[in-house]
């Protein structure tokens, strides 16, 4: 048990950090898009290798969510989260990205969806691979801080690729530890948020994080957002179904908390687009509902935690 | 960061299982269900915890110069784990281990050391852990009980309340106020056999004879046992509290419940189909990992030799919210448990509640703690 990161671990981090650093700022047109996404860090990511660490030996899951982590601290998005966490344990080696997670119907706006060149799906028992024709989506437009699209017609299943039903709870494990790294990470970065805010902000005459409703609210935040990460970052290390579900559902019962509070002390600013606040919120407001949401989760983890 | 444990740990987690299974007495279901603050699982402890001395588990953790075996922090912590959820055999002497005696070695004179730590070793005395009064509990600098050195002595009054183990205790660690500064304490080690000491215990909704009022009158203590330099006492105290807070593995006590509890429901017929139940399960069960490894950062930073910080704080915290989500369990899917006798002579699924119970209460507040990680930890200014 060690809570500090290895020489590798570390280096590996501190190459990422750089590219992390050129894309801090969000672009205007990123803050003011509701399909926004971040081609030139997906570029940088890719050309760095980070995007195919889980194909390298040296590397476990863990430091692929630790990757998926990081990135996590940018306004913008990419997917890395499936690539990194999911597909590698579904599809075989050197396949497309980016990949998207199939949640819910098939002809419902999905995450991801108009930059993906492959879509996962359960369907009847079995996954498939559907290949994404980008003539075949549509943007969608969406609150979440996701670029969200649909499926102008419905695919051809049958011309997908099946990937065998014992995928299907491989499938599950992973889309919740890869929801939990980045719900974990987006909740910190949202309570972090909120604290620099509140520091500043002055109200009735004082720091409004000098009052204590907003103090101890914002610690309750910061350990659900400790909480969420760490057991998110202990089930990529375990590959263990009871902790993916685990951390699936901790942080799913804590976004509504951490979302309404770092909300309220943004106060207005916070639901304006130019504000960064929601990119965060929305993103947890997106990942919230995932995998079953948090009942469906919870439920996972008895069937799962007390199945002897 | 990695999350397994070593070869070394995993032995020794088997080497305290298999102790316990072999020292722990055949009636111990039956001693348990007295309490923790019994006599008899006091008189139980003192056997236990002698055993587990001469095992040399009591105080692995501890500094050999000191007695112990220079253990890594893990290892006590381990101990723990493996403990408390078989109704801590070692009695209320866990205390001694997890913070009065590493304020003992820090803060102590050498005589003092040589004089108290011994029986501690040796698992063959009882602490009491006299703080809180009745208008100073969370806000322990408020107290009011006085010590007035006259020549050689301190001359104590006033009264302590909610004291644990008042009753059995030999030693009681008291703070007291002695100056007109608000952090003028000082804190003296009292035998509790004292003149002028008088303990009544009273009832409350956690086990019957935990609770105490320890009143003193004109109880005399020895210069020699006041412990670090007069009025100075709030910084052993700060010291204490920090490794009281992640002193008691509450998230292992809780999982464990919460497989009996599974268990009985199962036996039932009540938790197979029924996604509700099964929902709050998981809810409780996910609560608990994350108290546990919020709390392995804290054992992490000591192992490292960090200094201590605000994060045994957010331990703290998430302690209470797997505590809150166990007892909401119970109380929603089987409030019988808690007026019933045990279940099939299970003492545990009770116990688990009523001990902690007052966890949200004890070692400060869960307020204080949000006060500690909001002001030290997120750097959010005081208020007016």
């Amino acid at each position: 048990m060690n809570f500090a990161l290895s020489s590798d671990q570390q280096a590996l981090l501190d190459g990422l950090a750089p590219i992390l650093a050129r894309h801090q700022e969000m672009p205007r047109e990123g803050r003011l898009s509701r399909h926004y996404y971040d081609h030139g860090l997906d570029q940088a990511l890719a050309d760095g290798g980070f995007l195919d660490i889980a194909s390298v030996e040296e590397f476990s899951p863990l430091e692929a969510a630790l990757v998926v982590d990081a990135i996590g601290t940018l306004p913008s998005v990419v997917e890395a989260a499936t690539t990194l966490l999911v597909a590698p344990k579904v599809l075989p080696s050197g396949f497309p990205r980016p990949v998207t997670l199939i949640s819910g119907p098939l002809h419902f706006p999905q995450r991801y969806l108009p930059v993906a060149k492959i879509a996962l799906y359960q369907f009847e028992g079995d996954l498939l691979a559907i290949e994404v024709d980008p003539d075949n989506v549509e943007l969608a437009d969406s609150i979440f801080a996701y670029p969200y699209g649909r499926f102008r017609q419905l695919p051809d299943l049958d011309k997908a690729t099946r990937l065998g039903p014992d995928k299907i709870p491989i499938l599950q494990q992973w889309w919740r530890v890869a929801l939990a790294v980045e719900a974990g990470r987006a909740m910190e970065q949202a309570v972090n948020f909120t604290v620099d805010y509140v520091r500043e902000r002055h109200l009735f005459g004082r720091a409004l994080g000098s009052f204590q409703t907003v103090q101890h609210r914002l610690a309750e935040g910061h350990q659900y957002a400790r909480g969420a990460r760490y057991l998110a970052l202990r089930a990529a290390w375990s590959s263990d179904p009871v902790d993916a579900a685990t951390a699936a559902t901790y942080a799913q019962i804590h976004i509504d908390q951490t979302r309404f509070d770092t909300h309220q002390f943004n106060g207005g600013m916070g639901i304006s687009n130019e504000h960064l606040l929601h990119f965060w919120t929305y993103r947890m407001r997106a990942l919230e509902s995932e995998m079953g949401g948090p009942g469906g989760n919870a439920v996972a983890v008895s069937r799962l935690a007390f199945a002897a | 960061m990695e999350f397994g444990w070593p070869e070394a740990q995993r032995k020794y987690r088997e080497r305290v299982r298999s102790i316990i299974d072999r020292d722990l007495p055949e009636d111990w279901p039956e001693i348990h269900r007295h309490g923790l603050a019994s006599p008899e699982q006091a008189k139980a402890g003192r056997v236990f915890a002698g055993k587990l001395a001469k095992e040399g588990l009591l105080v692995q953790h501890w500094p050999k110069e000191f007695g112990g075996g220079d253990g890594e922090p893990w290892e006590h912590f381990i101990l723990g784990e493996e403990m408390w959820p078989r109704g801590e055999p070692r009695g209320p002497q866990y205390m001694n281990v997890n913070w009065l005696g590493p304020a003992l070695m820090k803060y102590a004179s050498a005589e003092q050391r040589e004089r108290f730590l011994p029986p501690i070793i040796a698992g063959d005395v009882i602490w009491c852990q006299l703080f809180s009064e009745p208008s100073a509990g969370s806000d322990l600098a408020a107290m009011q009980t006085k010590s007035v050195r006259v020549g050689e002595e301190y001359v104590v009054n006033g009264m302590k309340v909610w004291t644990s183990y008042a009753r059995l205790a030999e030693w009681g660690f008291l703070l007291t106020r002695s100056g007109p500064a608000r952090r003028d304490i000082t804190i003296l080690l009292v035998d509790m056999k004292s003149p002028g000491i008088t303990i009544r215990p009273f009832p409350g909704i956690v086990e019957d004879g935990h609770l105490h009022e320890v009143y003193f009158d004109n109880v005399r203590v020895h210069v020699e046992n006041r412990l670090f330099e007069e009025n100075r006492g709030w910084e052993p105290v700060t010291y204490a509290l920090n490794y009281e807070r992640v002193g008691v593995q509450r998230y292992q006590i809780i999982h464990d419940a919460m497989h009996q509890a599974v268990k009985e429901l199962k036996r039932r017929g009540t938790f197979d189909n029924d996604p509700l139940v099964q929902r709050d399960a998981g809810i409780v069960l996910a609560k608990c990992e994350a108290s546990r490894l919020i709390s392995y950062e804290v054992v992490d930073q000591r192992a490292r030799n960090l200094p201590p910080s605000e994060d045994a704080s957010v331990a703290r915290m998430s302690a209470k919210e797997c505590i809150m989500a166990f007892n909401d369990f119970v109380s929603t899917w089987m409030p019988e448990v808690l007026s019933e006798e045990p279940i099939g002579g299970d003492w545990q699924l009770s116990w688990a509640h009523s001990f902690t119970i007052a966890s949200a209460i004890a070692a400060g507040a869960y307020e204080i703690q949000c006060d500690i990680v909001a002001t030290r930890q997120l750097g959010l200014p005081r208020g007016a």
